[in-house]
């Protein structure tokens, strides 16, 4: 994304001009950010709460509809909001050609790993055990 | 013949290299840090359920890699990594409301982020130690 | 204990103690083979003298053809004033006629003698001597192509500043007087008004390092935000849209070494997340 031109300073610093964008990338990480506040507090406590428990006890806690929700929803806000902070990231630091491979990499792995996330949690709500 | 100045480039004077350390661009960097190492967190919690969601063996397996040393390490540096990320995150939320913008609250609500931090991680490894010994 | 070594209240303040000096990456991290600082010379005062302060100076020749170095002054205090701008003139009367800087004022009104002091930009005429480590080092503004010694090309910066349109906007045709102003709406100014543009803040600023090519900075933001609150603008919504950008506003990421930074006490951080609210606030 290296180009040298001639070009007055005025030129330069002006680039390709504005966006006019860039408002809803930083909404909406501040709108995850905060979903992910009371989420995380509650997953984080729960998983202390079942520090002693068994297989079945995370299993029977974990089946719970409003745990399923909650989780499904973590795991929604969570995913968001890593792909927007790593997006940040790597505008940041990556100035290169991978700059782009990058930044689809991040999406398709965060897509990913939401669904794969939210899979699991739908297989343990409904008693199913996966073959694999 | 004269070398020309323009030959040799406009040097960059240093940045990172000599600028100092403040609580301003410490906090900042702990806060991108511990938010990338909650992404590799984010990653083990995935595997995590999905090995609840396989059965009680690959269940197990799972938790004997927590249970060891080197994971307890990794679990007690995610604990704090989250708490760091989390009130640093409320941080910056109030800060988008404008707010706390003056030097000496900046200091202030730094300072109360680190401790805060290391307060809770410390309040959590104790906890599950108790909870885990039945208490 | 005293709360100053922990609690920083205004941006004059000295930290008193020092955990780091620099961050623990390698000394010439991500520096370019030109840009890579030598050693220098050493220009050593008389044994006779008493209080005597060492002073590491950056030097850059560009008819030399050499890199930068390191220069070591030893400054005689007794004859030397009190600020580090006296002692640079000081070198420049008694020991090397050739070092370069820019100045004007001397009472930092200016901005001339902006610079980077053991580790903080601020300016040479309002920095106390007494207030510097042992030895002073002094290196031009941070990530800033150097024209000599610690003389830096503000080129780019000034362009920047150009770019967000520095001047009244109007589309109302001019009354007879003034332009009516309350004196709540000219509060609104203060903070603002007061900026001489010496780029410091924006020098220090990490995301002006990694993306200055592109991200406006905090000192053409702050004025930016100084035309934005101004009641007598008309052009706000076209201003927003020209700022409105992942890179020229939204590489901002509340550092805040700006608001530490500021030789004149003002708060670019808070200019910035002034802007970003307005531009929530239109969408909704």
């Amino acid at each position: 994304m290296d180009r040298y031109r001639v070009q007055s300073p005025l030129g330069r610093a002006t680039g390709l001009g504005s966006a006019k964008g860039g408002f809803t990338h930083w909404w909406v990480e501040r709108v995850t950010a905060v979903a992910l506040g009371p989420l995380t507090v509650w997953f984080a406590a729960s998983l202390i709460a079942h520090t002693n428990g068994d297989y079945q006890t995370l299993i029977v806690w974990l089946s719970a509809p409003v745990t399923t929700v909650l989780m499904i929803l973590l795991l929604f806000a969570l995913f968001w909001h890593m792909a927007l902070g790593l997006q940040v990231v790597v505008d940041d630091y990556v100035h290169t050609e991978a700059k782009i491979w990058m930044l689809l990499a991040i999406r398709f792995a965060c897509v990913t790993l939401a669904t794969v996330g939210i899979m699991a949690m739908l297989y343990i709500a409904f008693g199913r055990e996966p073959h694999l | 013949m004269k070398r020309l100045s323009s030959t040799h480039a406009r040097p960059l004077s240093p940045n990172i290299q000599i600028y100092r350390p403040q609580l301003t661009s410490v906090l900042s960097i702990a806060n991108r840090i511990s938010g990338v190492a909650l992404g590799l967190c984010a990653i083990a919690l995935v595997v995590w359920l999905a090995a609840a969601a396989n059965g009680p063996e690959t269940y197990s397996r799972y938790q004997k890699i927590l249970g060891s040393w080197p994971g307890q390490i990794l679990l007690l540096a995610a604990t704090f990594s989250f708490f760091l990320h989390l009130s640093g995150g409320i941080r910056h939320l109030v800060w988008d409301t404008v707010r706390g913008f003056e030097l000496r609250e900046i200091y202030i609500s730094g300072w109360i982020v680190i401790i805060i931090s290391i307060l809770l991680t410390f309040a959590t490894w104790l906890l599950s130690q108790m909870i885990g010994k039945g208490v | 204990m005293k709360t100053d070594a922990f609690i920083i209240a205004s941006s004059d303040q000295v930290p008193r103690r020092t955990l780091f000096k620099r961050f623990p990456i390698p000394r010439n991290f991500g520096v370019s083979s030109s840009s890579r600082i030598e050693r220098g010379k050493t220009w050593p005062a008389a044994t006779s003298l008493t209080r005597v302060k060492t002073f590491e100076i950056y030097r850059y020749d560009p008819d030399s053809n050499r890199n930068p170095r390191l220069d070591r002054f030893e400054v005689d205090l007794d004859t030397c004033g009190p600020m580090v701008l006296d002692a640079l003139i000081w070198i420049k009367n008694h020991v090397d006629p050739t070092l370069t800087f820019r100045r004007s004022c001397r009472e930092g009104v200016c901005g001339s003698c902006a610079m980077n002091i053991d580790g903080g930009n601020w300016l040479a005429c309002t920095r106390f001597i007494e207030e510097t480590q042992a030895p002073a080092r002094i290196y031009p503004l941070a990530n800033m192509k150097i024209i000599k010694d610690l003389v830096p090309d503000l080129t780019h910066v000034l362009a920047q500043y150009e770019m967000i349109e520095p001047w009244l906007q109007t589309k109302t045709p001019a009354p007879e007087r003034e332009r009516l102003q309350t004196p709540e709406d000219r509060a609104a100014l203060d903070g603002y008004y007061e900026c001489i543009l010496c780029f410091c803040c924006t020098s220090g600023c990490p995301s002006h390092w990694w993306n200055g090519d592109r991200f406006l900075g905090p000192a053409a933001l702050l004025q930016a935000w100084r035309w934005l609150t101004d009641s007598r603008d008309e052009a706000t919504g076209e201003r927003l849209d020209n700022l409105e950008d992942p890179f020229r506003l939204y590489r901002c990421h509340t550092i805040l070494n700006c608001t530490r930074t500021c030789p004149k006490g003002l708060n670019p951080g808070k200019a910035i997340a002034e802007i970003k609210k307005v531009i929530a606030e239109r969408q909704s």
